[in-house]
């Protein structure tokens, strides 16, 4: 039943992100625009040309970024994990950034393939230096590498700008993702990918469950944790990578929509997956349309709006945890 | 090669590059005509553009370096200081609060409620009957309401016009670019007072710094000593964001850095050496950003979030061999 709810909640979602905005579009003209579609109608061209993009942008990056904040959280066994809040959002925005201004390339799909080792290269950090890989260590270390590697980010691509004197647009690209650019994105691609790292993860969860039991019992049950840790590297390098390419950072929405998943189907990793999905592309097409609508007529970024959701998340789990007495 | 004399040389020096160095390269000779006769280029760069930049650079770098210490001293972490904790974040979003909805306040004043409240915010979510909280969760809960901050910030400047929200946003960078002589009068006289105060109170931090339950048993009330420091702390850091913006990691950075410089003993030097190391660390942040490129004015923000959050990192894996994370 609770499954049923979030399914009617996702689809409660994909209607208002498609008739919330500038234009208002009723439930009929849409019907219309799907099955007689009129280019020279302006209500029908907007759906084609601009929501649809805009709602798969929505729906790709979300549920790729559920998945890798779930991946994430089981993996290091901390519920503060998130691909925004470590910094593997960063390093994929980064490279992409760099991708578009230093080497001057304006062709989307190729670009976006450098956000795969961005990804990966500040996953690679931020695990090893913040020994996210032992699940013994508290949050506190690798909540603090994420943010010393998001500061370290930040401070180069705001050098990067000032030097190239680039517009402030590139600036609001790096601190916060959107879905407006949608339609200049690689869209099928990505959902390719991140369909790939979805069932990859879907593939090893029994090896990262068993994992959580501790190295020592878990090798007893046949699991190599070396294997299992890359390939949940690997997991959050797709799924990241792709949200990133369509989507830009989007912070936060992979921290809070683990703990929902947990609360409707429990401790079984593959359902919380499949949930973690659902629930992270429905989030953040919400967070999509409350951002068309709460200061219209401009418009707020996803990826602010999710921040400003996911901060006092943070919050709640960061005082839930009390690392000082565990560690 | 380590003592008080060897920081106050540095900072004296330091004082002379930042002065002679920059966009354009002044002589030591035409400074100190400048100095002495009051005519010349090295006049113009003391009176109005380097000198008051500097002063300024001193001030805040000392105030957030202190603040810095207090807060390490305080919760006995050396991850604990008000850039990590969010108070900077606070002081900062009370500013574009400020900017966007035209409020006419001084800035001191709205930085330091600012800070304030990101401070009581931590203190509220954390706080539990009859319990200390752990540094650890005030900590994390300070990152939290950092991260919140820093996302309303960013919001708020979507209310900008465009050439407001580039300048807004570089000042959320940490900038001490066009500072003038009331900025830097301002941090000294707001900071030489604030530092009185917390130097008032180090009898007080020699206590807490036993622990909570042998403070208690020489007589102190703990959490009113606690919440004093604490306070004036956060208005050091204010303080250092009013005229500087909230620059990363010095607060972070000074304190360790400036015990290592002096080898300072008594809880009085060190504090004392956390200020002149922050003084040290923002002076030469913004030195290095304004002179290194030719050309292009860089924040010093940006400069001392490349040089912290290194620093940082190594923090992080010292603190873990230690097995104190």
């Amino acid at each position: 039943m609770r499954f049923a709810g979030i399914v009617i909640l996702l689809i409660i979602a994909v209607a208002l992100a498609l008739a919330v905005g500038a234009r208002s579009i009723p439930p009929r003209i849409f019907l219309e625009a799907l099955t007689h579609y009129d280019q020279t109608d302006p209500a029908h061209v907007t759906v084609a040309a601009i929501r649809m993009p805009r709602l798969f942008a929505g729906l790709i990056a979300g549920a790729a970024l559920g998945v890798a904040g779930t991946v994430m959280q089981a993996i290091t066994r901390n519920p503060l994990a998130d691909p925004g809040i470590l910094g593997v959002n960063s390093g994929a925005a980064f490279a992409l950034l760099l991708g578009t201004t230093l080497l001057g390339r304006s062709d989307q799909a190729m670009v976006a393939l450098l956000t795969f080792p961005g990804a990966a290269i500040a996953s690679i950090i931020v695990f090893a230096l913040g020994g996210g890989l032992r699940g013994d260590v508290g949050p506190v270390r690798l909540t603090l590498a994420g943010a010393a590697l998001n500061a370290l980010l930040l401070s180069l691509v705001t050098a990067l700008v000032l030097v190239r004197q680039d517009s402030l647009e590139v600036f609001r690209f790096w601190v916060a993702g959107s879905l407006t650019q949608a339609t200049t994105r690689p869209l099928m691609e990505m959902a390719m990918v991140a369909s790939v790292g979805g069932l990859a993860a879907l593939a090893i969860a029994p090896q990262i469950e068993a994992l959580s039991l501790g190295s020592a019992l878990s090798r007893g049950l046949g699991t190599r944790p070396g294997r299992v840790q890359a390939g949940a590297l690997a997991v959050v390098t797709l799924t990241t990578g792709a949200a990133v390419a369509v989507a830009g950072p989007i912070a936060f929405l992979g921290l809070m929509v683990p703990p929902l998943a947990r609360l409707i189907v429990g401790h079984w990793l593959r359902m919380e997956l499949i949930v973690s999905a659902i629930l992270g592309a429905t989030i953040l097409l919400f967070a999509d349309v409350l951002g068309r609508v709460v200061m219209a007529p401009s418009e707020v970024r996803a990826g602010i709006m999710t921040a400003l959701l996911g901060g006092p998340v943070f919050l709640w789990v960061a005082r839930r945890l009390r690392p000082g007495a565990q560690s | 090669m380590r003592g008080p004399v060897f920081m106050i040389c540095l900072l004296c020096g330091t004082v002379v590059a930042s002065l002679i160095f920059g966009q354009s390269s002044l002589s030591i000779a035409t400074l100190w005509e400048g100095m002495t006769t009051g005519t010349g280029p090295g006049a113009l760069m003391i009176n109005t553009i380097r000198g008051p930049r500097v002063v300024t650079a001193f001030g805040a770098g000392a105030v957030l370096g202190l603040s810095g210490a207090l807060f390490q001293a305080l919760f006995r972490n050396p991850l604990a200081a008000p850039d990590i904790m969010g108070f900077t974040s606070g002081a900062g979003l009370a500013i574009i609060i400020a900017v966007a909805f035209g409020i006419n306040a001084p800035m001191p004043l709205v930085a330091a409620i600012g800070g304030l409240v990101a401070a009581g915010c931590v203190g509220l979510i954390t706080h539990q009957k009859g319990h200390v909280p752990a540094p650890l969760t005030l900590i994390l809960v300070g990152l939290g309401v950092g991260f919140f901050s820093s996302a309303l910030s960013t919001f708020l400047l979507t209310l900008l016009a465009h050439n407001e929200a580039a300048e807004a946003q570089r000042w959320l960078t940490g900038s001490l670019a066009a500072r003038d002589w009331s900025h830097a009068t301002q941090v000294w006289i707001i900071g030489g007072v604030l530092t009185a105060v917390s130097l008032g109170q180090m009898r007080n931090l020699a206590a807490l710094e036993l622990g909570p339950d042998l403070a208690a048993g020489l007589g102190l009330r703990v959490g009113a000593a606690r919440w004093l420091l604490s306070g004036t702390a956060v208005l050091l850091a204010a303080t250092g964001v009013a005229v500087a913006g909230p620059v990363p990691f010095v607060a972070l950075m000074a304190g360790p850095m400036g015990i290592r410089m002096t080898g300072a003993q008594s809880l009085t030097s060190k504090m004392l050496s956390g200020a002149g190391a922050g003084a040290l660390v923002l002076m030469l942040a913004d030195l290095a950003a304004r002179a290194a490129l030719p050309g292009i004015q860089l924040p010093a923000g940006v400069m001392t979030g490349i040089l912290g959050a290194p620093y940082l990192l190594w923090r992080l894996s010292r603190e873990m061999k230690r097995g104190e994370l």
